[in-house]
């Protein structure tokens, strides 16, 4: 990698450019083209679970770690902020509280869990998810536990004396662009930490785990690093939600959400720069147009579409496509020479 | 002491069908990577499958027991025909979305075909009743435990004694070794997945007579018996077996004598705490071992 980089060339460079330039009119674009409530929704919840995702494959992806509760830190960071913004803070400090709240979680999960291995590591953050599930049920005087809490205030947001206050149930749209915007920056933040010194410590445990240890790398901490930083994007993403939701039940940070994400991470391709983009958007789109089937006729749907997705590109869909091209290129390069 | 009994006698004819699960799944965990979920669907078809051939077939119920045995069989070897083999050179993250969308497809499947009504099988023996030191037992709840028992000890014979059973734990042993001596792991798994579904499918069947279930079950007791798997150690046969009563008398003593709200809480918390004094489970090895 910094072979290539000492001589990068130009062409690519450019390329590179032109995708993120598309990728991002698309993206902004993308309200105005579907610019029904429900378009809007879709497309809120898309860049919500784009945070989550991002943040989820630098475990997955970056690490190999099968990490199954991760909804669980959304659900932290949910309450957090919600809370702390009906009890009279500012929404900029409830997201920040969320995110410390969420990576303090974290940090008390990851450290013992992170001790184990393969299938024990996954169980146990699996287990982890669903205790936590069951005491922000059961922590009534707190949550409101299955009644749910209502009454979250809209996020306001105010900059250089310009104050706004995105009511999200009537108008999605400035909402979507806050949302988008911090997806941006997960995925900025999963890019650069994939490439820096911390990443390539990540991707060597991920291959061998012994053998990153023994060349000097602090695999233990590296992991709950990763473990630390995935739980805090996800409390963000549990504050955008709340204030988007304005209504929030234990029920929306089940094991099953959990599941969902670690699907979209693996649909979309993990460790790659666009799966967590693709996943999300495929899998929110896919339950979307099943909604018209009955909910157990989709489900089957759904799960049929699961398996051939998985089984006819098993690294994802953006991991697929890498691949496709790469073949492609290695036979035309075949022709040439 | 009198609750205690009882209790304990409960959860032993309760969890005693958590073990046959855990032991199908730790199997499969030994000879493939695989954690597979859609075990839960097997044992909720063999529910149904209890329920139908009792109530609209009007079939005895101890043929009911073999039949559901051979539909999970059938159905264990068709999911690794159609889905796991295929993805075999992939790692366990791959499969094991494979594993969830079938458990989504067949516990979806069950409820389009049986509907989302709680069923319960009458089951023989029920009006007999049995005092131990106080507490009662029914007479079905000894046909379960000794039903347990004796697949428990029909598995281990199998895995023991015959040449396929053997190969089966060579190749869970050392997978790379039994390749190099020549066994054929096609077979070797497919008879692992034939097995599994039958200890999941008598599960079922055998819990339909006690516990009103619907197509919901299915990932209630996957994540259940998974859960004991990994609390137990992965491929220990007896480890599994111990773990899904521990597990379950842990359970079932919460609930009885403090809040059954707390009852799951408690056996989850108590895995977790084994796991960590314990990393590779309770009766873990250093190397996995059936």
């Amino acid at each position: 990698m910094s072979v290539a980089g000492e001589r990068r060339s130009f062409w690519p460079l450019l390329w590179n450019v032109l995708w993120i330039v598309l990728g991002a009119a698309a993206a902004i674009a993308a309200p105005h083209v579907f610019d029904s409530l429900t378009g809007r929704h879709m497309l809120v919840l898309i860049a919500i679970n784009v945070i989550l995702v991002a943040g989820l494959d630098l475990l997955i992806g970056g690490a190999g770690l099968l990490s199954l509760g991760h909804s669980a830190f959304m659900g932290v960071g949910a309450y957090a902020s919600a809370l702390l913004v009906k009890a009279g803070w500012a929404f900029p400090l409830g997201m920040l509280a969320a995110v410390v709240a969420a990576a303090l979680v974290g940090l008390i999960v990851g450290v013992p869990a992170l001790r184990l291995k393969g299938h024990y590591f996954s169980v146990v953050t699996f287990i982890v998810g669903i205790i936590i599930t069951i005491l922000l049920t059961n922590m009534v005087d707190l949550t409101r536990g299955p009644m749910g809490l209502t009454g979250i205030p809209f996020a306001t947001i105010e900059l250089f004396g310009w104050q706004h206050t995105f009511r999200t149930i009537i108008e999605k749209v400035g909402y979507y662009y806050l949302t988008l915007f911090f997806a941006a920056l997960a995925l900025l933040l999963r890019w650069r930490l994939g490439r820096s010194r911390f990443g390539r410590a990540l991707s060597a445990i991920k291959g061998d785990e012994n053998l990153a240890e023994s060349v000097g790398i602090a695999t233990y901490r590296t992991k709950v690093a990763a473990f630390v930083i995935a739980a805090g994007v996800a409390g963000l993403a549990g504050s955008l939600y709340a204030h988007y939701a304005v209504f929030l039940s234990p029920d929306s940070f089940t094991f099953v959400d959990s599941f969902d994400l670690f699907v979209m991470n693996l649909l979309g391709g993990a460790g790659t720069v666009l799966g967590p983009v693709v996943g999300p958007t495929f899998l929110v789109t896919v339950s979307s147009l099943l909604r018209n089937l009955a909910p157990a006729l989709s489900h089957v749907v759904y799960g049929v579409i699961l398996i051939v997705v998985i089984v006819v590109l098993p690294h994802g869909i953006v991991g697929g496509i890498k691949r496709l091209g790469a073949r492609l290129r290695a036979g035309r390069g075949r022709v040439e020479g | 002491m009198d609750t205690v009994v009882q209790l304990v006698l409960n959860a032993l004819h309760a969890t005693s069908l958590y073990a046959l699960v855990a032991l199908g799944l730790t199997i499969i965990l030994g000879v493939l990577d695989i954690a597979d979920f859609a075990q839960g669907a097997l044992y909720m078809v063999g529910a149904y499958v209890a329920y139908y051939a009792t109530e609209a077939v009007g079939l005895s119920f101890f043929l009911a027991l073999p039949l559901a045995m051979l539909v999970g069989s059938l159905l264990a070897m068709t999911n690794y025909v159609a889905v796991y083999r295929p993805l075999r050179r992939f790692s366990g993250a791959t499969t094991f979305i494979a594993a969830l969308g079938l458990l989504l497809i067949l516990q979806n499947l069950a409820l389009l075909f049986f509907g989302a009504d709680f069923r319960l099988v009458r089951a023989p023996f029920s009006g007999v009743r049995f005092g131990v030191l106080g507490a009662t037992w029914t007479g079905y709840q000894v046909f379960i435990a000794a039903s347990v028992a004796a697949l428990l000890l029909l598995t281990w014979l199998f895995l023991k004694l015959t040449p396929i059973g053997k190969r089966l734990r060579a190749v869970s042993e050392n997978r790379e070794g039994a390749l190099v001596v020549g066994l054929d792991p096609f077979r070797v798994e497919l008879v692992a997945f034939a097995l599994a579904g039958a200890l999941a499918g008598a599960a079922g069947t055998l819990a339909s007579g006690v516990n009103a279930f619907d197509p919901s079950i299915a990932a209630i007791v996957v994540i259940k018996a998974f859960a004991i798997v990994i609390f137990a150690g992965m491929g220990s046969v007896p480890g599994a077996i111990l773990g899904a009563l521990i597990v379950g008398l842990a359970e079932t003593l919460t609930g009885g004598l403090i809040s059954t709200q707390y009852a799951e809480l408690t056996a989850f918390v108590l895995m977790i705490v084994v796991l960590l004094f314990r990393p590779r489970g309770l009766f873990g090895a250093q190397e996995a071992k059936l």
